[in-house]
């Protein structure tokens, strides 16, 4: 059982490239990827936090569908426009010029970093409380 | 980490009335010790209760956990003082959808709303999920009993509060902010 989860650095396309070249030759295989022992925590349900390589398939597939949801949710650069909010809500810090933030369907933003984690708990927005899911379906029904 | 000593910060800037908070240990910002005065017109009403609010280290992503350190009789807090609220359970929706994501912890609370909350627990208890089914059950049937209980419980914390005003000098530097406002007056 393959575990979809792994560290952002170790990215899918180089392994592949490091499994044809080890094939072919063996001399463009460069030294082994450094042992990682930062493994990222899950939280799959309340009072629930798994580090990824412990979590069970089905906790495999829910995470791996809201990750999906989530890259779909609009983001963007902080540019000074007052428009779209000036502060977290999160961690209640203003927003500063050039900082990635996160767009919510519900028109509440929020800093990327900030948002994304606590919607890998809850897929509602802290503000107003609106499942995002649902949320996320009626953008694409009306457009 | 910041986030949690601006709240603090916040709170002795605009000081709301019927709580005051302070830290445990000047070193430990996640461990808080808070003051709250028993509302009018319930049977709490003339005590002084302390409790403890301990910080995960990844708030405001999750809840901190409060427990009463003085005698306390209410439904929703447990025998050894933990306070049971919803907006205190950690986050996102159980398999039982016993309560909705929106009723559980958000990480746009803070200490303040945390405290209003409780406050509002003890004016209005809720006896359909008790922490304390004896008290629940009491405050029930027996409501003249367990407003008994209750007066025992706020006898015994009033003593500990005049301990308290008559020894300020007593406490660290900055703790002295938290002394209760009301009892400042």
């Amino acid at each position: 059982m393959g575990n979809c989860f792994k560290t952002p650095s170790t990215d899918d396309i180089s392994l592949l490239r490091g499994n044809e070249s080890q094939e072919g030759s063996d001399q463009s295989l460069g030294p082994p990827p450094p042992y990682q022992e930062r493994v990222p925590v899950f939280h799959p349900s309340p009072n629930v936090s798994r580090p990824a390589n412990q979590l069970s398939e089905e906790e495999q597939i829910k995470i791996a569908k809201r990750l999906g949801l989530i890259s779909h949710l609009p983001s963007g650069v902080y540019d000074g426009s007052s428009k779209k909010g000036k502060e977290c809500a999160i961690c209640m810090c203003d927003f500063v010029l050039g900082e990635g933030l996160r767009f919510l369907p519900c028109m509440h933003t929020y800093h990327k970093t900030c948002i994304d984690d606590w919607l890998m708990r809850s897929f509602t927005c802290p503000s107003c409380m609106e499942p995002v899911d649902a949320a996320l379906l009626t953008t694409y029904e009306t457009n | 980490m910041c986030y949690i000593y601006v709240c603090l910060v916040e709170m002795n800037k605009n000081p709301v009335e019927g709580f005051s908070a302070g830290l445990v240990d000047d070193e430990d910002i996640y461990k808080w010790e808070v003051m709250i005065i028993g509302p009018a017109d319930t049977p709490y009403e003339g005590g002084f209760f302390k409790a403890q609010l301990v910080f995960p280290k990844d708030y405001p992503q999750r809840p901190p956990k409060m427990t009463f350190l003085t005698e306390m009789w209410h439904p929703n807090i447990g025998t050894d003082g933990l306070v049971c609220i919803s907006i205190l359970h950690e986050p996102g929706n159980d398999k039982y959808g016993y309560e909705s994501a929106s009723e559980r912890w958000l990480p746009i609370h803070t200490v303040e709303t945390i405290l209003i909350s409780v406050i509002s627990m003890l004016a209005d208890p809720n006896d359909e999920s008790p922490a304390n089914v004896d008290a629940a059950k009491m405050w029930r049937e027996k409501p003249d009993e367990f407003k008994k209980k209750v007066a025992k419980c706020v006898r015994k914390n009033y003593h500990y509060h005049i301990i308290h005003i008559s020894a300020p000098l007593n406490l660290k530097n900055h703790r002295t902010h938290f002394i209760p406002y009301k009892l400042l007056q």
